[in-house]
């Protein structure tokens, strides 16, 4: 019979201006393999990284083993058996794959029978043994940067089960995989499971869960949605109910009116420096007054479709153009020439000069502009103008108005500056990349506005972003992004969260 | 403001440090600062040798700090890039050596200048060019540049250029030095720094085109934050070339104005000090051309002073390259203090 191994008992976490946790109650069984799924920012790793001591609940208790446990630091919870493997590996790239495997925990063996040192054949041998127990193969004396992603998440799980460890945490282990790899590694994770280990997997990839979980936990804004047997649920209730909400339509919108088209995009693709391909022969057109946006989870080359219409990264195949004018290969000043605006998604290194006064950082995309230099020399007196104008205009409140250093401000004012920059500059394609990430309610509602305000202005929209709500909110047209490849594009009015969700995971296909 | 009490206060602590180790030597901390004044010309001096005056020791004093002025602007500039130019000492001499050799075929000032500016600047852009192309760190292959030049310059002395009886170089000739060494004006003799004008209005220069030109902009927006400047459209490469390749001129003419200036000849096998001195005088001055001036001015006095407090006092001439690397400790740790505040 199924014997509870960890129980999570009204668990609450918060963190400054959110909820990751709220009154979260589940109890995993010795022996299964229980899946955590969730959006992102759902509260799935931060559930688990409770688990592993990162994090503390602020309330609620956690019971190992039938007894209460404050599991405060990562080396308790070793000594608990209990291991993680993280989405970003902690491994030393130039020791060998055992090295890293016996790290703090090094056989010794007395050289000369006084001195003592690492038993480094001993370790080799003991790990070449675990390995071909569990079905992981791979050589002891291979050094790490030698080896794939696929081989160095081997390597962690090796470590854990070095560890002896029992309760085996898995954070999106298949987000670095390719289709062969994951395949693989479900065999893995099924053998593990026969040899009585507990695996948490958190993903939010639906297909995976379905092969290989028994049991199935869903968070939707840090809620306990529900805990499903995965061989009775389907994927499409499990999507569902991963974004299943009351959408709540709070900006004001008329009727799109579409004018002609201003970007279309033909069989654009995009290799990341690594050389995978993250955007994968991508067609769409967006027309002037429209909102359309790129739906997906993070990841799915959304970052990488918007720095290169932006001109930030190369396409290596494929056309952009820009009212009839050909950008494929225009740099990224061309770009802002021709009339293309760009909130990007970090504000923070690449939308912002921190350390900049408010002043400085408004005309960083046109201080070479007759506006406001001339034969490079810059005209005080129209940074100071154009500065107070979008303070004034766009609300951004800053201690010393102008001379405020940008790095001082709060994100959202920050993020109000970025916009105002590229509102202000009045272009025909306006590109918002997760324009409201870590804003409060507030703000977002403001920015909502300001994006259906520049399509009734006659601005092409791209608005590319991970939260539905918003997509749902603004959008005219939805495209839903899932490994590089957009799967569908629709009027928003023919497209339901539900469908959305399906598309976005990949289950439901054009 | 905040920058300039930072500053200070760096300042202030390290006169202190001085102070405490002058005076467990058993030494009046008082008077040997006083003598560092004096030996600067700032304050009269009991009694004076023929020809001399607080008025000429002054200029020797000015004289001093014209390179210190050039090489600090070099550091500043490049730190304003995003750029850590510790080779100014090779700069230095590269331009040094270049304009002994010109002069040696055209005595005269505006090419020893001239020829100075673009000497260090074609080291400054090689280091930026590796940078850019290669990504080579900036700190390594320009510390590397130091003894290639230094050696590559020994080499050229040794074999061409040696005066056998002072085992320096030869002497510039004076039509092409920038200094009047011993000029007569009524009844003293003294040195006149005639490149000290050039170094004012360079730092002035220099300022406006911070503050006030697109490159200026570019490069305070490169060297804070590359990925923003690139987002802008900026040409983030050549900006960053551009930078070194300045720098490299200003530590150029910083060579010039010593090694054919304060100095008229070059010592084979050293590297000049000032060039990592020029690293404090910078942060002291807040990486700020007008504060640099400024700086300089301070940290001369300790440089220059020196071997009067040591006559006097008969301490070693070293205590005042000891308080000048508690300063340069200081002030590094101001400016994190400035950078966490924000």
């Amino acid at each position: 019979m199924s014997e509870p191994i960890v129980e999570f008992r009204h668990i609450t976490k918060r963190f400054p201006g959110i909820i990751a946790n709220d009154d979260v109650s589940l109890t995993i069984n010795k022996g299964e393999i229980f899946a955590v799924l969730g959006e992102n920012g759902a509260g799935k790793s931060t559930l688990v990284s409770m688990l592993f001591g990162m994090y503390e609940p602020d309330e609620g208790e956690i019971y190992i083993r039938g007894k209460r446990e404050r599991i405060n630091s990562p080396r308790y919870a070793t000594q608990l058996s209990i291991g993680m493997v993280h989405q970003e590996f902690r491994l030393v790239s130039n020791y060998t794959v055992a090295e890293n495997i016996i790290l703090g925990l090094e056989p010794e063996r007395k050289f000369l029978g006084l001195f003592p040192c690492v038993d480094i054949r001993k370790a080799n041998h003991d790990i070449a043994e675990l390995s071909e127990r569990y079905g992981l193969k791979i050589n002891p004396e291979d050094v790490i940067e030698d080896l794939n992603v696929a081989s160095r998440q081997k390597v962690e799980i090796l470590k854990m089960l070095y560890r002896e460890a029992e309760i085996l945490i898995f954070d999106e282990p298949t987000a670095v995989l390719t289709p062969q790899e994951i395949k693989a590694l479900l065999f893995v994770l099924d053998g593990l499971r026969d040899y009585g280990k507990t695996i948490i997997l958190i993903t939010h990839k639906l297909n995976e869960i379905k092969a290989v979980a028994d049991r199935c936990a869903i968070l939707n804004h840090g809620k306990l949605a529900a805990i499903l047997d995965v061989k009775t649920t389907s994927t499409d209730e499990m999507a569902r109910l991963m974004v299943g909400r009351e959408i709540s339509f709070t900006t004001e919108k008329t009727p799109a009116e579409f004018g002609d088209t201003v970007l279309k995009v033909e069989g654009l693709t995009v290799k990341t420096p690594s050389g995978y391909d993250a955007v994968k022969s991508v067609n769409f057109e967006i027309h002037a007054g429209e909102v359309f946006a790129v739906a997906g989870v993070s990841g799915n080359g959304q970052n990488e479709l918007a720095d290169s219409i932006a001109g930030l990264m190369p396409c290596s195949s494929g056309r952009i153009t820009l009212n009839g004018q050909d950008i494929t290969h225009a740099s990224v000043r061309e770009r802002i020439n021709a009339g293309i605006a760009y909130i990007p998604e970090d504000r923070h290194n690449v939308g912002l000069v921190l350390d900049f006064t408010l002043r400085d950082n408004f005309p960083l995309r046109q201080y070479y502009s007759p506006a406001f230099s001339s034969k490079g020399v810059i005209s005080e007196s129209a940074f100071n103008e154009h500065g107070q104008k979008l303070l004034d205009r766009y609300d951004i409140r800053s201690s010393q108005g102008n001379a405020t250093i940008t790095r001082s401000m709060s994100g959202g004012n920050q993020q109000k500056a970025i916009i105002a920059r590229e509102v202000d500059m009045q272009t025909p394609l306006i590109i918002f990349m997760q324009p409201t990430r870590g804003l409060d309610a507030g703000a977002v509602m403001n920015i909502h506005r300001q994006i259906v305000a520049e399509r009734d202005r006659g601005a092409a929209v791209l608005l590319i972003s991970l939260d539905l709500d918003e997509i749902m909110d603004c959008a005219d047209t939805i495209a839903v992004i899932y490994n590089g490849s957009i799967n569908k594009v629709a009027p928003a009015s023919e497209l339901s969260v539900d469908d959305i969700g399906l598309y976005m995971m990949g289950v439901k296909k054009e | 403001m905040k920058k300039l009490f930072l500053s200070c206060l760096a300042i202030v602590i390290s006169l202190l440090f001085g102070a405490l180790i002058l005076w467990l030597m058993g030494k009046d901390p008082v008077a040997a600062y006083m003598n560092l004044l004096q030996g600067s010309g700032l304050m009269h001096k009991v009694k004076y040798a023929g020809r001399q005056s607080m008025f000429t020791d002054f200029m020797s004093f000015i004289d001093a700090m014209t390179p210190m002025i050039f090489a600090s602007l070099s550091v500043a500039l490049a730190l304003k890039g995003g750029f850590f130019n510790i080779g100014v000492s090779g700069q230095m001499l590269a331009a040094g050596i270049a304009a002994h050799m010109l002069s040696g075929v055209i005595p005269s000032r505006v090419l020893v200048v001239l020829a100075g500016f673009l000497a260090g600047a074609v080291v400054g852009a090689l280091i930026g060019w590796l940078k850019c192309r290669f990504n080579v760190n900036e700190v390594v292959s320009s510390i590397m540049l130091n003894s290639v030049i230094m050696y590559l310059v020994t080499f050229y002395i040794n074999v061409f250029y040696i005066n056998p009886v002072s085992r320096q170089s030869k002497s510039i000739a004076d039509a092409a030095r920038l200094t009047l060494n011993g000029y007569r004006w009524e009844n003293l003799k003294m040195d006149i720094p005639l490149a000290f004008p050039l170094a004012v209005i360079t730092a002035l220069f220099l300022h406006w085109v911070l503050e006030r030109t697109t490159y200026g902009y570019e490069v305070k927006a490169t060297g804070l934050s590359p990925k923003a400047a690139y987002y802008a459209g900026m040409n983030v490469n050549r900006t960053a070339l551009m930078t070194m390749t300045l720098s490299g001129a200003l530590a150029g003419l910083a060579g010039v104005s010593y090694f054919c200036g304060y100095l008229a000849a070059i010592q084979p096998g050293v590297t000049p000090s000032m060039g990592f001195d020029a690293i404090a005088v910078s942060l002291l001055g807040g990486n700020n051309p007008v504060g640099c001036v400024l700086a300089s001015f301070l940290i001369t006095i300790i440089s220059k002073g020196t071997v009067y407090m040591s006559s006097r006092q008969h301490i070693e001439p070293e205590i005042a390259s000891l308080i000048t690397a508690f300063i340069l400790t200081f002030a590094a740790c101001s400016a994190v203090l400035d950078r966490r505040k924000k």
